[in-house]
């Protein structure tokens, strides 16, 4: 009888637990960027002048996409705590505008570009590493996405381009701005930088 | 008897339901709602008497949303599976590194890249793919004998096979015949900074040479080491060496012109942001080279079996 427990817990144990995470990261981003490249080859949004449209488009993936908050807190860690609850919505929302104006003029420009999802690692229940490469005619260029489950869905909160995780590029430079300002000179000078891109 | 192992089943059957269900709720999470929804109130409060805020934070649609802005005592991901190595570096030279900085900021603004974009625009990408290679392809020595010393064997090898059947079959490395799928042999791209670094050297500090950018005093080693190694240093008279390697960067340029503006752009601090992005660039290949190492490989895997040997002596 207690072997046929023993042998019933075990299969118990495998069948549950296959199911909840099969790949759904990599299918997740993959789903995504792919959206985003149908976006991008799209031939009736060719003109210069559907350009907004396109941001728009992207703007909607992206929301989708990305945890901005997570991202955030991932970036100001410890700092986080010295902000007041309406300096982070401000933040959230300043971090977010930063990133979308340097980089979507950067992704309006790619299109005939291959990109190749190649491996996913899940490093705990509900964090995991995907590796994708951009191939273009003279270059690859190696991509990864950090995700983290949060009701149900994957988010992405890391991206590490070409061996450099953005997290940690935004953390050490405010870290160095907040270690001589306050959190509303860093608001400050981010809302400069929204208003010059 | 019956009802009693059916009992048994059932509880079984509960207990593991319950098991997995506990699971899918990321215990870590748990632990950090509770002294969230204790610390939570105050700021809020303190918030509410400063005045102007509350208006801005009502306007956030969804209360959901606005629980995430709470107070954080989760905040070091000490038990994060990703969790960032400290990848900070000292930089006692900052004042002299900022105007270094900003010295090839303006070079490449004002010389480099129109140059490189009027280049772009005569010499199609195909030919400057092929000049890239042809450039790429005389780096072999010093690839070679990193591989070398870092006790990358095979490394080595597909290094030296890269380099004959380039120059052979690749008409002289202009083009790169062993990449593709069948020889699949792939550009070890390694130099003496990151030999140093295999052996454990560390970077030391931070410094921006004029015109070479970001490096350190280890790193400083690939400077001297080109000069020995790269065949371009041998031209006579030295100005033509120079002026070949000038072409060389321009020609690299061309084939990412706006990589540059881009990392800029989305920087708050720039002098910052690339000083970050090389510290952990470097440390990363470091470490993909140490692990390519049959010296550093061996010494990992003996490891367990030294420290069992040990208690013996």
């Amino acid at each position: 009888m207690k072997k046929q427990f023993a042998v019933l817990s075990v299969l118990i144990i495998f069948v549950l637990s296959i199911p909840v995470y099969a790949g759904v990261p990599m299918t997740t981003v993959e789903a995504t960027v792919n959206r985003v490249l149908d976006v991008l080859r799209d031939s009736k949004l060719k003109s210069p002048a559907a350009k907004e449209k396109k941001k728009e488009k992207l703007r909607v993936i992206y929301k989708d996409m990305f945890d901005e908050i997570e991202f955030s807190k991932r970036t100001l860690t410890r700092n986080w705590n010295k902000f007041n609850p309406a300096e982070r919505v401000e933040f959230v929302k300043l971090f977010e505008q930063v990133l979308e104006k340097s980089y979507i003029d950067k992704i309006l420009d790619y299109s005939n570009e291959k990109v190749n999802f190649y491996k996913e690692s899940m490093l705990s229940d509900n964090q995991a590493e995907i590796q994708t490469k951009i191939i273009t005619s003279s270059k690859e260029i190696p991509i990864f996405y950090r995700m983290v489950l949060k009701d149900g869905k994957w988010k992405v909160y890391d991206v590490v381009v070409e061996n450099v995780s953005l997290v940690q590029n935004y953390r050490t430079q405010f870290n160095d701005i907040l270690t001589k300002n306050t959190p509303e000179q860093l608001l400050e000078i981010l809302r400069k930088k929204v208003k010059a891109q | 008897m019956r009802i009693r192992s059916m009992k048994t089943y059932l509880t079984l059957i509960v207990l593991f339901l319950f098991l997995v269900v506990g699971c899918a709720h990321s215990p870590s999470h748990t632990s950090a709602v509770l002294p969230q929804s204790k610390s939570s109130p105050q700021p809020i409060l303190l918030a509410s008497n400063a005045g102007e805020i509350p208006v801005k934070s009502s306007s956030k649609p969804g209360d959901t949303i606005d629980d995430e802005y709470k107070d954080d005592q989760n905040l070091d991901y000490a038990n994060d599976t990703f969790k960032e190595e400290k990848v900070e570096i000292a930089d006692p030279l900052e004042p002299f590194n900022r105007a270094m900085h900003q010295f090839n900021d303006k070079l490449y603004f004002w010389a480099l890249k129109p140059v490189a974009q009027g280049y772009k625009t005569v010499v199609p990408e195909p030919a400057r793919i092929d000049v890239k290679n042809f450039f790429s392809n005389l780096g072999f020595p010093s690839r070679f004998l990193s591989c070398l010393l870092q006790a990358d064997f095979s490394g080595a090898a597909t290094e030296f096979g890269r380099f004959t059947i380039n120059t052979i079959w690749g008409i002289g490395g202009l083009l790169d015949p062993s990449s593709n799928k069948e020889l699949n042999l792939q550009k070890q791209d390694t130099d003496l900074g990151q030999t140093l670094g295999v052996y454990g050297v560390g970077q030391g500090f931070y410094i921006v040479w004029p015109i070479l950018g970001p490096s350190s005093p280890r790193d400083s080693i690939d400077i001297v080491g080109d000069y020995f190694l790269d065949p371009v240093s041998y031209i006579y008279p030295w100005y033509a060496g120079e002026g070949v390697k000038g072409y060389e960067k321009v020609n690299a340029t061309s084939l990412r012109i706006g990589d540059y503006e881009a990392l800029k752009d989305a920087a708050i601090d720039p002098y910052v942001a690339f000083r970050d992005a090389y510290i952990q660039y470097r440390l990363k290949k470091v470490k993909a080279r140490k692990a390519r190492s049959l010296i550093f490989k061996v010494e990992e895997t003996s490891t367990p079996a030294a420290d069992a040997a040990l208690p013996n002596k």
